[in-house]
C-alpha cells in the first residue's frame, strides 16, 4: 500500500475560446455554407454538424474506413481530414449515392450478395468501392488489396468483394 | 416449409445509410459527454477536482462518485460508487460541453488525485491465488465422470501438453454509444445494447424507478458480439445523471481505444490437456483451464465444458480457475468457451492422430459420442458425422496423403481440420403480429438485430405461417415499448422468436380460418377451419381450388384488422429430455512462406449441422463471419497489458490487428439438413459455430505444412519462421 498521490499534469494555457472559422462545401450537390471550429475534422462536420449520419465514425483515428467520403471522386477519410482544408472541395457522402428506389448498382450488388450484416461499416465499403471501380480493378486479388482499408468485423468480405467484382464485371 | 433466400429486409436502409444507429439521434439542445480515465491500475481516487475543467468554454456538467450515490447498489454500479481503481483507464468522472471536442478537452482538465497501490497486471503474477468460481456460464465449474487419472496411467499413448490463448476485444464497427434524456421523471434511452429489457431492467433498479417508466431503444446496432451488455451499464448511468443534472439530452460515445478497457475482452486462457488413448480410442480426458478475471467481479468462459461431452471416452475430469488482475473486467466473446476450448482438444487430438498414426479425420470418427456421456441423454439430433463426411469430399481432404509436403510458389501447403460445436438453447420470447385491412403485416418483438439477420427471420417466419410476400411485413424491434424479446447473444435469438411468432402466427390463422368458413356466403363459407390454407395472399381449401383474398377476408372482420401475441418459454434445462447442440467440421488449407514467417489462410471448408436453416443466404453470411472471426483470434487479434503500469498498450486498429479482405481464403459453406424433432421449429442458432474450431483448424494446417506445432494463439509472424524451427 503506497499512500503517495498522483495526478494527471495540468494543462498550463488558459481555455481559450476556439476560433471558428466559415467555410461553404458542395455535399450531394447541395451547397452548405458551415461556420466550425478550426480544429473540427471533416467528419465531425459532416456527421455532427450536418446531420448526415450515413458517414460513420469507427475509429476516428484513420484505421477503420467507416468514414470514406469521396472528394471529387477520390476517398479520403474524412477522421483525419481537417474541415477547414476542404473549403469549396465538392464531395460525395452515402447519402448522394444513392436511394433505396433508385440504387447505385453497387449498392443492388450489396444487397444482392448479402454483402453487410451489422451495416456500420457499409457506407464507406461502397464509397470506397465506388473510388476503387473508377481505377478499373482487374482481379479479385486487386479488389481485396484495394479495398483492405475498410474494416469489416461482422466478416462480410467474400460478400462485398463479389459485389465490387459483379459490377466491374469480372 | 422450404428454406428461403430472402435478401436482409433492412439492407437497402444499411446501403443508402439511411439506416440509424442509436447515437446517431439528435434531439436539440443535446451535450457531448466524455470520460475522465484513472491514471493508475489499481489504487483509490482520493479526490476529482474540476476547477479548471469549467473554465473550458461550452462545459456544462460533470458527474462523479459522489452523484452515483443516488444510484442503488448493486454489481452494476459497484465501479461507479466506490473508490476503489481496478484497471487502467476505469472512468473516474463524466464531463457533459457543448461540443464532443469541448467536452474531451474538459475531460483533460479535469484533476484526479489518487492513492496508488501495486498492481497486478499479468495472470502470472498472481498463480498461486487462482480460485474456483462459482460456476462457469450455466455450468459447473468442475466436472468428473470414470476415473481418468487412473485410466491416463493405464494408457497406450498420452498426450499432454499445455495450450494457451491470448486476451482478444470485441470491436464492433459501432461504437458504444448512448444518447439520453429525461421527461419529467420518465427516462428515453437511446442506446447500443444486446438487451434494451435487460437495459431496461438494469437502469430500473439503479435508478429506483418503475421498468413503465423507462424507454430503452436499439433498433439498429453496428455489431456486438459479446461486449454490448452490462459492462457499459455503469457509464451510461452517468450519461443519464449528467442529463438530469443538466436538463437537457446528453450522447457519450466511447472511443475506439475505449473499448479495449471499458466494455470487456475474451479472457485470456492456460489450459492443460491430457488425453489418453486405448487402441485408437479416447479412454481419458483430464482439462484444466486457467484464466483472468478483474478485481472487481468473476467472470469464467465456459471453456472445457464441451470437452464433457464431444467425444466418447468413460473417464473425463475438467476444471476452471481464475486469477484477477488490475486488468478490464472480460466477459463473452464470439464463440465463447468453445472458441479457447477446442482450439486445446481439437489442436491435441491432431497431435494423437499423428502420433497413433491414424488419420485426424478417422481419429475423430472413431471417437464419436452417439450420445451426450456428460449428462446421459441422447442428443436431439446430431449430425456431425456427416459434416465430417461432407466436408472431407468437398475440400478434397484425401489428398492430404499424396501431397506430400507441396508447394505453391512461395508457400508451403499444409491441411487441418477441427470440429467446431456450440449448444442449441432458447430464451423467453413474446411476439405480436397485427395484420392489418390492406393484407399488410406488422411483427413486433423487443430483440434486437445485431447483424445477424433478426429483422429478416422475424418479418420471414410471420410471413411464411400466414402466406404473405416480405414486401408486405413490416419489422419493428429493438424497443421496451414492444413485447419482451431475447437479449441477442449465444445464438438464441432465431431458436427463441420462431415458437414465440409461429404461437401468434397460428393465433392469426385460427381467426382468418374462422371468418373464411363463418361466412355461408363467402367461398369457402361452411367448410372445416382446419382445411383451410394459407398462401399467396389468398386463403384455400387444402383440398380444393376454391379461395379467396386475403384482403375479402379481413374486410369482413374488425375495423381494425386481427392481432394476435405468442409466446415461449426459455430452455429448462432441468427437464430435457434430448441434449441440443450444433456441430460443424472445418477444413482449413493454409500457406506458409517460412523465409518471411508469413502465413495465409487459403481455402476453408465449414461444413455445418444446425437444425432447420431458415435462411441459406443469410445463414452463409453468418457462418462466413464466423469463421473470419476465428482466423482474427488464430493469426492476429492479441490485447497486450503492459505490465508496469497496467495500461492496454496499442490502443487502436493500428496495433490491434483484426482480418481484413486481403486475408480472405476462399470459403466453401455447406450446411447438411437436420430435422430436430426435440426443438421447435428444428431451429438451432448457428451465429457461434463458425468462431470455434478453425484456430485449431489452422494450427493443425500450419503442423502439417511445416512440422511446427503452435500451441498458443495467436500464432505469429516468429512461430513459421524458418529459423524457428
Ligand atoms: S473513423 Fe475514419 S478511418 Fe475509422
Ligand atoms: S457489416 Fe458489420 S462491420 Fe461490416
Amino acid at each position: 500500500m503506497n499512500p503517495d498521490t498522483t495526478a494527471l499534469p495540468l494543462a498550463d494555457e488558459k481555455h481559450l475560446p476556439m476560433p471558428r472559422i466559415a467555410l461553404s462545401m458542395t455535399i450531394n450537390g447541395a451547397r452548405y455554407d458551415i461556420e466550425t471550429a478550426s480544429t473540427a475534422t471533416l467528419l465531425d462536420v459532416i456527421r455532427d454538424q450536418l446531420g448526415l449520419t450515413g458517414t460513420k465514425k469507427g475509429c476516428d483515428m484513420g484505421g477503420c474506413g467507416a468514414c470514406t467520403v469521396l472528394v471529387e471522386g477520390r476517398r479520403i477519410a474524412s477522421c483525419l481530414a481537417l474541415a477547414a482544408s476542404f473549403s469549396d472541395a465538392v464531395l460525395t457522402t452515402i447519402e448522394g449515392i444513392g436511394t433505396a428506389d433508385r440504387l447505385h448498382p453497387l449498392q443492388a450488388a450489396f444487397i444482392r450478395h448479402d454483402a453487410l450484416q451489422c451495416g456500420y461499416c457499409t457506407p464507406g465499403q461502397i464509397l470506397s468501392g465506388i473510388a476503387l471501380l473508377s481505377e478499373n480493378p482487374r482481379s479479385f486479388e486487386e479488389i481485396r488489396e484495394g479495398m483492405s482499408g475498410n474494416l469489416c468485423r461482422c466478416g462480410a468480405y467474400p460478400g462485398i468483394v463479389a459485389a465490387i467484382a459483379e459490377v466491374a464485371g469480372l | 416449409m422450404n428454406p428461403q433466400t430472402h435478401v436482409r429486409y433492412e439492407a437497402a436502409l444499411k446501403v443508402t445509410g439511411q439506416a440509424r444507429y442509436e447515437g446517431e439521434v439528435m434531439p436539440p439542445g443535446m451535450l457531448h459527454a466524455a470520460l475522465v480515465e484513472s491514471p493508475v491500475a489499481c489504487g483509490e481516487v482520493l479526490s476529482v477536482d474540476a476547477a479548471r475543467a469549467e473554465t473550458v468554454p461550452g462545459f456544462a456538467t460533470i458527474v462523479t462518485r459522489a452523484d452515483s450515490e443516488s444510484l442503488r447498489p448493486s454489481g452494476a454500479t459497484a465501479l461507479i460508487r466506490e473508490k476503489a481503481i481496478h484497471f487502467h483507464g476505469q472512468p473516474v468522472a463524466l464531463v457533459a460541453a457543448s461540443t464532443g471536442s469541448q467536452a474531451r478537452e474538459a475531460a483533460r482538465a479535469v484533476h484526479v488525485a489518487t492513492r496508488v497501490q501495486p498492481a497486478v497486471t499479468h495472470l502470472d503474477q498472481a498463480a498461486g491465488a487462482a480460485f474456483a468460481p462459482a460456476a462457469v456460464g450455466r455450468f459447473p465449474a468442475a466436472s468428473r465422470r470414470g476415473d481418468p487419472s487412473r485410466a491416463l496411467s493405464e494408457a497406450e499413448l498420452i498426450v499432454r501438453n499445455r495450450y494457451t490463448t491470448d486476451v482478444n476485444n470485441h470491436h464492433p464497427m459501432e461504437p458504444h454509444a448512448v444518447v439520453c434524456w429525461w421527461e419529467d421523471h420518465r427516462a428515453v434511452v437511446h442506446t447500443s445494447t444486446q438487451a434494451v429489457f435487460a437495459t431496461r431492467a438494469s437502469i430500473a433498479h439503479a435508478f429506483d424507478m418503475p421498468a413503465g417508466d423507462i424507454r430503452v431503444l436499439s433498433r439498429f446496432l453496428g455489431g456486438g458480439f459479446g461486449c454490448k451488455g452490462q459492462l457499459w451499464w455503469p457509464w451510461m448511468f452517468w450519461a443519464m445523471l449528467a442529463s438530469r443534472k443538466a436538463g437537457r439530452p446528453v450522447r457519450l460515445e466511447l472511443s475506439r481505444a475505449q473499448m479495449f478497457t471499458l466494455v470487456g475482452r475474451r479472457q485470456a486462457t492456460t489450459q492443460d490437456l491430457s488425453l489418453g488413448f486405448v487402441d485408437g480410442r479416447l479412454t481419458a480426458i483430464e482439462h484444466d483451464v486457467v484464466a483472468q478475471t478483474s478485481t472487481h467481479a468473476d467472470f469464467s468462459d465456459s471453456t472445457a465444458v464441451y470437452t464433457r461431452l464431444l467425444y466418447a471416452c468413460p473417464n473425463v475430469s475438467t476444471a476452471h480457475k481464475l486469477v484477477r488482475t488490475n486488468e478490464p473486467h472480460p466477459v463473452p466473446m464470439r464463440a465463447p468457451g468453445t472458441a479457447p476450448g477446442t482450439f486445446a482438444l481439437e489442436s491435441a487430438m491432431d497431435e494423437a492422430a499423428g502420433q497413433l498414426g491414424i488419420d485426424p479425420l478417422e481419429l475423430r470418427m472413431r471417437n464419436f459420442a452417439a450420445h451426450d456421456q456428460e449428462s446421459g441423454r441422447p442428443w436431439s439430433s446430431n449430425r456431425l458425422l456427416e459434416c465430417y463426411r461432407v466436408g472431407a469430399e468437398r475440400f478434397g481432404w484425401a489428398r492430404r496423403h499424396e501431397r506430400a509436403k507441396s508447394k505453391v510458389g512461395r508457400w508451403t501447403v499444409g491441411f487441418g481440420m477441427a470440429t467446431t460445436l456450440y449448444p442449441a438453447i432458447r430464451q423467453a420470447c413474446k411476439a405480436r403480429v397485427r395484420l392489418s385491412l390492406d393484407g399488410s403485416l406488422v411483427v413486433q418483438c423487443g430483440t434486437q438485430d445485431m447483424g445477424s439477420g433478426t429483422y429478416t427471420a422475424l418479418g420471414q417466419i410471420a410471413a411464411d405461417a400466414l402466406g404473405i410476400p416480405m414486401a408486405k411485413v413490416t419489422v419493428e424491434l429493438g424497443d421496451t415499448w414492444l413485447p419482451d424479446g431475447p437479449f441477442s447473444g449465444g445464438s438464441q435469438v432465431t431458436a427463441s422468436i420462431f415458437p414465440a411468432v409461429e404461437a401468434a402466427t397460428s393465433k392469426l390463422r385460427a381467426m382468418l380460418a374462422n371468418l373464411a368458413v363463418g361466412d355461408p356466403g363467402a367461398p369457402l363459407g361452411g367448410r372445416r377451419p382446419q382445411e383451410i390454407e394459407f398462401r399467396d395472399e389468398m386463403v384455400r381449401g387444402r383440398s380444393s381450388n376454391v379461395a379467396e383474398r386475403l384482403v375479402d377476408l379481413l374486410a369482413r372482420g374488425p375495423a381494425d384488422g386481427l392481432a394476435a401475441e405468442g409466446e415461449c418459454a426459455a430452455t429448462d434445462h432441468q427437464a430435457l429430455a434430448a441434449t441440443g447442440m450444433g456441430y460443424g467440421a472445418i477444413f482449413v488449407e493454409i500457406g506458409v512462406d517460412a523465409e518471411l514467417g508469413e502465413i495465409r489462410v487459403r481455402r476453408v471448408c465449414g461444413t455445418f449441422a444446425a437444425g432447420r436453416i431458415l435462411n441459406p443466404l443469410l445463414a452463409r453470411s453468418q457462418f462466413i463471419g464466423g469463421l473470419i472471426g476465428g482466423i482474427g483470434m488464430a493469426l492476429h487479434e492479441q490485447t497486450v497489458t503492459d505490465r508496469a503500469t497496467g495500461c492496454i498498450l496499442g490502443k487502436s486498429f493500428t496495433d490491434y490487428l483484426i482480418p481484413v479482405h486481403a486475408d480472405m481464403p476462399e470459403f466453401d459453406i455447406a450446411m447438411i439438413e437436420e430435422d430436430d424433432p426435440h426443438l421447435p421449429g428444428g431451429v438451432k442458432g448457428i451465429g457461434m459455430l463458425g468462431t470455434a474450431g478453425i484456430q485449431a483448424g489452422i494450427a493443425n494446417a500450419l503442423h502439417d505444412a511445416i512440422g511446427r506445432r503452435v500451441r498458443h494463439l495467436p500464432i505469429r509472424i516468429e512461430d513459421c519462421l524458418a529459423s524457428a524451427y
